[in-house]
């Protein structure tokens, strides 16, 4: 049996298992049946089939020495207290004793396998997401918005679990109500025919409520997640609202929305508790209708007293088996929508086709991009200045084969008013948008890339060769949480004198003396706690000691003090000597190091040369450099242009130690 | 060697990475994190294998109580509340709906009495088919009706029980959540700056959660359950004391075996709760920073970080999993085991003829009723604990100090001037040694300096965000930190880079510093000073279209405009820009220079300065080095001393 954790092999990612474990690791990629959501559900339950079996069986005998417990009652009243036999009554009591330790067995059996199939379920989710978005890598962001894909493996991770966990008690609840209903017409077919048809109209008569019930509990969730969407945006902007003001503004919002979610959630309860008393009330009835018709019975000498007293334990023991079958539709409709959710991220796939025909990258190639006109001599220290950064930050991405654009992700979320045929309306054109999307990629990725090494176009490279041997770091680089060891070197290869070597480079050792525990120390989650110059040094120091053939840096001292970045440009040219190195900055501190400095005007390469040169000769690039702003017509002309590129400057945002 | 080689700053230690050695491992690959001996082994006897079972199960328990004493004693975070500061807390808010809580006890109590009144009924008739009555054939229809009508009201008082305690849940979460989003709000500005936001989130988001779940449905849980099972109880005993026994031999069983489970339950779920969120962690780095893992080659290390967390949440599983299954090994005796015991004294008292028939049937249905409850109050107590764990952790974010005490004293005029300032993160390491310095109302300041010399401190002084350890800086005459927040705002303000747009109108995200006095002309004028109306009124709804997450989005340099205009609207007459994290980015505020001018015109403006220009435009600099101004002068001056300042000018314009 698969006992958890799962090991998931997927998308190239292997398993890594931490323990030495007799279990053996899965060898071969396991490839999710993405066709559709139904067959998705489907591949996904079967993953765990034993599982599911093991779990059906135990909930087969525990609900089945449950359902046997009302008739031994009646047996024993009949045959032993009735009788004053108390041997007879004693036996029957041995007997229930028996049946409720085999429910004790198979209630823990069942419920340590129910468990398993749980979180397997949840970690199988998780560790599929986590490979897809890693094999995918840029490409996935720019289809799906990352919140969406998060909320795959948070949430309906745990919906496969519900699902899987419900199947098997149905399993269960549908013997127990076959044994029953064997039991109850061999009793009295007249009161067996009552029970059997009292039950499932007992559940079913709750079902008028059950919509409008439905619907406010999803009132209610969509109104507490934006309540608690208020919480994180007040949180996110505490700076703010305590330094310049707002709270009364933010807070009203606050009790506003709180109060709103409290009626919504009023009002699910009040359904909620017509429901439950709609249950009281049937459950009730059904006790007297038993009673009036078995007390007849039992009159006529067609029935004992004991028998009665099972009927009232059945009456009450039914209800339970047809709720889990109700249950179960629920959950296997919600399983469907979360199969839905994870086919739209699982089902994507990278653009790069896996060439057969590539051609070995060049060592010491001359680089050359089409577009721009831009070229870097191998070896040397190329500076990009341009009047707008995100020219040259679209520069970067070429070179690196990063696919850029400025569309936005395509959500998969739908106006929660939209129903029926209109929602369906809505899916289907959020499909057919990302399938376009994909499509577009697919053909940017596969024709001629427009960047040359060597004379030799990019697409021609094997992608994976490619990433190893140029290394593009840009403003959106991302700190991991780790040790400071893991977030500087982390693929293990480096020596602690490389380390230091680059923490030197990088001016970082205050971050160093910053972290208690030297080199393994703890950094949090997007180095949360450091300042954006610490984290930008760290970053830096990251590119550094991975030692790339080609390195391409976009700001990489824009968060950086003068004195420090004075330091860190020296060092850099000195420790990056002799391989090939672009940076794109407007500042003169690292412009002095160039080997050579190339001017970019409206994404167009206009002038080269050595940054004193360009500084004697080109008005236009003395402006830009020194004054940034000033006197630069383009930001004049077009001051908000094509924002949505601009990459967020993940270094510069808040938390000052 | 270039110019720049020359400009190791004096001053600047030099650091020489203490403990590098003794730190740095050579194979970082080998970080396990759950220790290899709780992987489960399926080999050996019986014994052996309970024996190892037991050993895993108190290593499990060990890693679960070391996380739940982590999270009540955060590190850097917040602090956490005792349990009797959340009981004194739900006392005040009880005590506030006294009316709610007598209608629901009395509705509950009567709904139940409803309950126990039917099986009676029922009882009865049975007795009455035993001993023969002849009456029965004729009363029968009589009776049941009568059970019916009963029936009928417990429906209707347990649809009026539901609601009330649906009614007084919400409400109780509502004012709950509310107070902890107003103590937020109430943080003192220097723990706002400080410290980082994310085990504030954690508290918002999570706890709250948690807290709603107990408050909305454990809390009222509790009280209806606790009165129906007292008086089944008391209808068990009306109706035979003898057949009471075997309830109360379950209830004592269930007792204990309860009390163990809750004991450890809380730190188990904590863990579980806390492995998840690690998972979720990992999982939101690897997707956001998906680009930097492909750039680096890390696919295979970042899947290998969701495996080992997996692995330890796995291990947290277990350990509550067995806990449960601890649990579920007695309670089902507990729940089931009465009814044999009904069969063996029934047997024994019937034939003494101490109990009829009747009484042992209505044993029988009151044991079955309380079997819902009872199941329902252990699963109350597990929630509540949590609940309980969530609310220490909210109510503790009211119990950091205030930091700032108005002392009554009103500025004189705008003047700003730091004296002897000294300040220190740590004790014993002050950051700044005795700085004064004297703003001229109206001027332009840069301070430049190296990282870690104190520049930025220095700013946040200035600003009032902290008080200083010695000296005091005052603005025409009061103490800064003597001020009260609202005021203060309107004296100096810290400028920083806040691409944060709120959830609201355009309006809301402007008016911030006076939001009940501002008009709408003077938002309209505050857009057009940052250069902004015009794609404002562009928008559909003017300045009351809604922005923010999930509304209309702003690019970042209209977030970037927002902000600016929220300063224009505040209004104070000293400015403190930090370049490092100020809304000069250097990607942006090329498109926003004469946003930026317009709000800088006629202020005090204290930058500290990343780039030389800045510098040189102020009407003078401080240069700070190792916690003192070295040099302070206009750019000229500065120049002709030919110190720091001058080296690094010279390095940037060659």
């Amino acid at each position: 049996m698969e006992t958890f954790p799962p090991r998931i092999h997927a998308y190239g990612l292997p398993s890594v298992a931490a323990n030495p474990t007799p279990r053996p690791l899965p060898t071969a990629d396991e490839r999710p049946d993405v066709r559709s959501p139904l067959r998705f559900l489907l591949w996904f339950l079967g993953r765990q089939w034993k599982i599911l079996v093991l779990s059906a069986l135990s909930s087969v005998l525990w609900f089945g020495s449950s359902a046997i417990t009302p008739w031994m009652f009646g047996r024993a009243v009949d045959t032993g207290i009735g009788q004053r036999d108390l041997p007879a009554a004693l036996g029957w009591a041995g007997w229930m004793l028996l049946a409720v330790s085999i429910g004790v067995f198979f209630g823990v059996f069942g419920h340590t396998i129910v468990v398993a199939g749980w979180v397997v379920s949840i970690y199988r989710t998780v560790g599929l997401i986590s490979r897809r978005a890693l094999s995918m890598g840029h490409v996935l962001p720019r289809r799906t918005p990352t919140g969406e894909v998060l909320s795959v493996a948070g949430g309906d991770a745990d919906t496969f679990g519900a699902t899987q966990e419900v199947l098997t008690r149905a399993i269960g609840a549908v013997s127990a109500f076959i044994f029953v209903t064997v039991l109850v017409l061999g009793e009295s077919p007249k009161l067996g025919l009552v029970v059997l048809v009292a039950a499932p109209l007992l559940v079913g008569a709750a079902a008028p409520f059950l919509r409008p019930l439905q619907a406010a509990r999803t009132k209610e969730r969509t109104r507490s997640s934006e309540l608690t969407g208020m919480a994180t945006d007040i949180v996110a902007g505490l700076r703010i609202l305590r330094g310049i003001g707002g709270e009364k503004t933010f807070g009203d919002n606050y009790v506003r929305q709180s109060q709103h979610v409290r009626r919504a959630g009023v009002e699910a309860g009040a359904w909620q508790s017509a429901v439950d008393a709609l249950a009281t009330l049937l459950g009730g009835l059904l006790l007297v209708l038993l009673t009036w018709l078995g007390v007849r019975e039992v009159l006529a000498g067609a029935l004992s007293v004991g028998q009665l007293i099972s009927f009232f334990g059945y009456a009450v023991y039914l209800v339970w088996p047809v709720y889990t079958m109700y249950e179960f539709v629920q959950k296997w409709v919600q399983g469907l929508v979360a199969a839905k959710k994870t086919v739209v991220v699982l089902g994507q796939s990278a653009p790069w086709k896996a060439g057969t025909d590539t051609v070995e990258l060049p060592r010491d190639a001359v680089i050359k991009d089409e577009q721009s006109t831009f070229l870097a001599q191998p070896g040397q220290l190329t500076v990009v200045v341009s009047s707008l950064p995100d020219d040259s930050a679209a520069l970067a991405d070429r070179i690196g084969r990063y696919l850029t654009g400025s569309e936005d992700p395509v959500s998969h979320e739908i106006d929660e008013n939209l129903k029926g045929r209109a929602a369906k309306r809505a899916r289907a054109e959020k499909a057919a948008e990302l399938a376009a999307l994909a499509q577009a990629d697919e053909e940017r990725a596969n024709r001629p890339w427009g960047v040359t090494y060597d004379g030799i176009d990019v697409s021609r490279f094997d992608l994976a060769e490619f990433r190893r041997r140029v290394l593009v770091s840009d403003t959106s680089a991302m700190i991991f949480a780790g040790t400071l060891q893991q977030l500087v070197d982390p693929l293990g290869r480096a020596t602690r004198e490389q380390a230091e070597e680059a923490l030197r480079v990088a001016s970082a050792e205050d971050v160093y003396d910053l972290v208690p525990g030297g080199w393994q120390g703890r950094i949090d989650e997007r180095g949360r706690g450091l300042s954006g110059g610490q984290r930008q040094r760290l970053v830096l120091a990251r590119a550094l000691l991975a030692d790339p053939e080609v390195l391409v840096m976009v700001e990489p001292t824009s968060a950086v003090d003068a004195h420090t970045e004075a330091r860190i440009a020296t060092r850099l040219a000195e420790a990056r000597r002799g391989r090939t190195t672009i940076i794109t900055t407007v500042s003169p501190l690292v412009l002095h190091v160039a080997d050579e400095v190339v001017f970019m005007v409206d994404g167009v390469c206009v002038e080269r040369g050595t940054h004193h040169d360009l500084m004697q000769h080109s008005p236009a690039y003395r402006s830009v450099v020194e004054r940034g702003i000033d006197d630069d017509p383009a930001a004049i002309e077009h001051p908000l242009r094509d924002h949505a590129l601009l990459p967020t400057p993940s270094g510069a945002v808040q938390d000052h130690s | 060697m270039t110019a720049t080689d020359n400009l190791v700053i004096e001053g600047l230690a030099v650091t020489t990475l203490v403990d590098s050695a003794e730190t740095w491992l050579d194979h970082t690959g080998d970080d396990t994190r759950v220790d290899p001996s709780l992987d489960t082994d399926h080999r050996g006897a019986a014994v052996e294998r309970l024996t190892a079972w037991r050993a895993r199960h108190r290593m499990r328990r060990q890693l679960a109580e070391a996380v739940l004493a982590r999270q009540r004693n955060p590190e850097r975070g917040l602090p956490v509340a005792s349990n009797e500061r959340v009981f004194a807390f739900l006392r005040t808010l009880v005590a506030s709906r006294r009316r709610t809580i007598i209608a629901l006890i009395t509705f509950s109590l009567l709904a139940a009495v409803a309950g126990l009144i039917v099986p009676r009924i029922l009882g009865g008739v049975v007795d009455r088919v035993t001993g023969g009555d002849p009456t029965l054939a004729s009363s029968l229809n009589g009776i049941c009706l009568a059970a019916a009508g009963v029936v009928l009201v417990q429906g209707v008082l347990t649809y009026l029980t539901r609601l009330i305690t649906t009614v007084f849940g919400q409400d109780l979460l509502s004012s709950a959540r509310e107070e902890v989003v107003r103590t937020v709000l109430r943080l003192p500005l220097s723990r706002v700056e400080t410290a980082g936001t994310g085990d504030l989130v954690t508290r918002v988001t999570r706890d709250v959660s948690a807290m709603a779940s107990a408050a909305q449905w454990a809390l009222p849980q509790f009280v209806t359950t606790v009165g129906l099972v007292g008086l089944t109880l008391v209808a068990l005993f009306l109706n035979s004391p003898l057949l009471t026994i075997p309830t109360l031999l379950g209830m004592a069983l269930l007792f204990f075996t309860v009390r163990t489970y809750l004991k450890h339950a809380l730190a188990g779920y904590i863990a579980e709760g806390d492995s998840y969120s690690t998972i979720n962690s990992t999982l939101t780095e690897s997707v956001e920073g998906a680009r930097t893992a492909e750039a680096l080659g890390l696919q295979r290390q970042r899947a290998r970080q969701t495996d080992l967390d997996v692995e330890v949440s796995a291990q947290t599983e277990r350990y509550t999993m067995s806990l449960r299954n601890l649990m579920f090994l007695t309670m089902d005796y507990a729940f089931q085991g009465p009814l044999i015991l009904v069969v063996v004294l029934g047997a024994v008292g019937y034939t003494q003829g101490w109990v009829t028939l009747g009484q042992v049937t209505v044993a029988a249905l009151y044991l079955q009723q309380l079997i819902g409850p009872m199941d329902v109050l252990v699963q109350t107590l597990d929630r509540a604990q949590v609940g309980m764990a969530s609310t220490t952790r909210l109510l503790g974010i009211a119990e950091v100090p205030q930091d700032r005490t108005p002392s009554g004293e009103e500025p004189r005029d705008s003047h700003l001037v730091g004296r002897d300032l000294r300040f220190a993160y740590r004790e014993g390491h002050d950051v700044l040694h005795g700085v004064d310095l004297d703003l001229v109302p109206g001027e332009r300041l840069a301070i430049v300096g190296p990282s870690g010399s104190g520049k930025s401190t220095l700013g946040r002084l200035l600003a009032g965000i902290n008080g200083p350890r010695t000296g005091e800086v005052t603005v025409g005459g009061a103490s800064l930190m003597g001020l009260p927040l609202d005021r203060l705002r309107t004296e100096v303000a810290l400028v920083t880079q806040e691409h944060h747009v709120f959830v609201g109108t355009i309006r809301d995200n402007i008016v911030l510093a006076r939001e009940t006095t501002a008009t709408e002309d003077e938002v309209r004028e505050a857009l057009a000073a940052v250069d902004a109306l015009e794609w404002v009124e562009r928008m559909p709804l003017g300045i009351t279209t809604k922005v923010g997450s999930g509304n209309t989005r702003l690019t970042p340099a209209q977030a970037q405009q927002v902000a600016l205009a929220r300063l224009v609207i505040a209004d104070p007459h000293t400015l403190v820009l930090d370049e490092a994290t100020s809304l000069i980015d250097p990607q942006t505020a090329r498109h926003l220079e004469g946003s930026m001018s317009s709000l800088l015109t006629g202020r005090t403006v204290v930058a500290i300065a990343h780039r030389l220009h800045t510098a040189h435009d102020a009407d003078r600099i401080a240069v700070v080095i190792d916690g003192n101004i070295a040099e302070l002068g206009s750019h000229d001056e500065l120049m002709a001393l030919d110190g720091e300042y001058a080296k690094l000018w010279r390095a940037w314009t060659s």
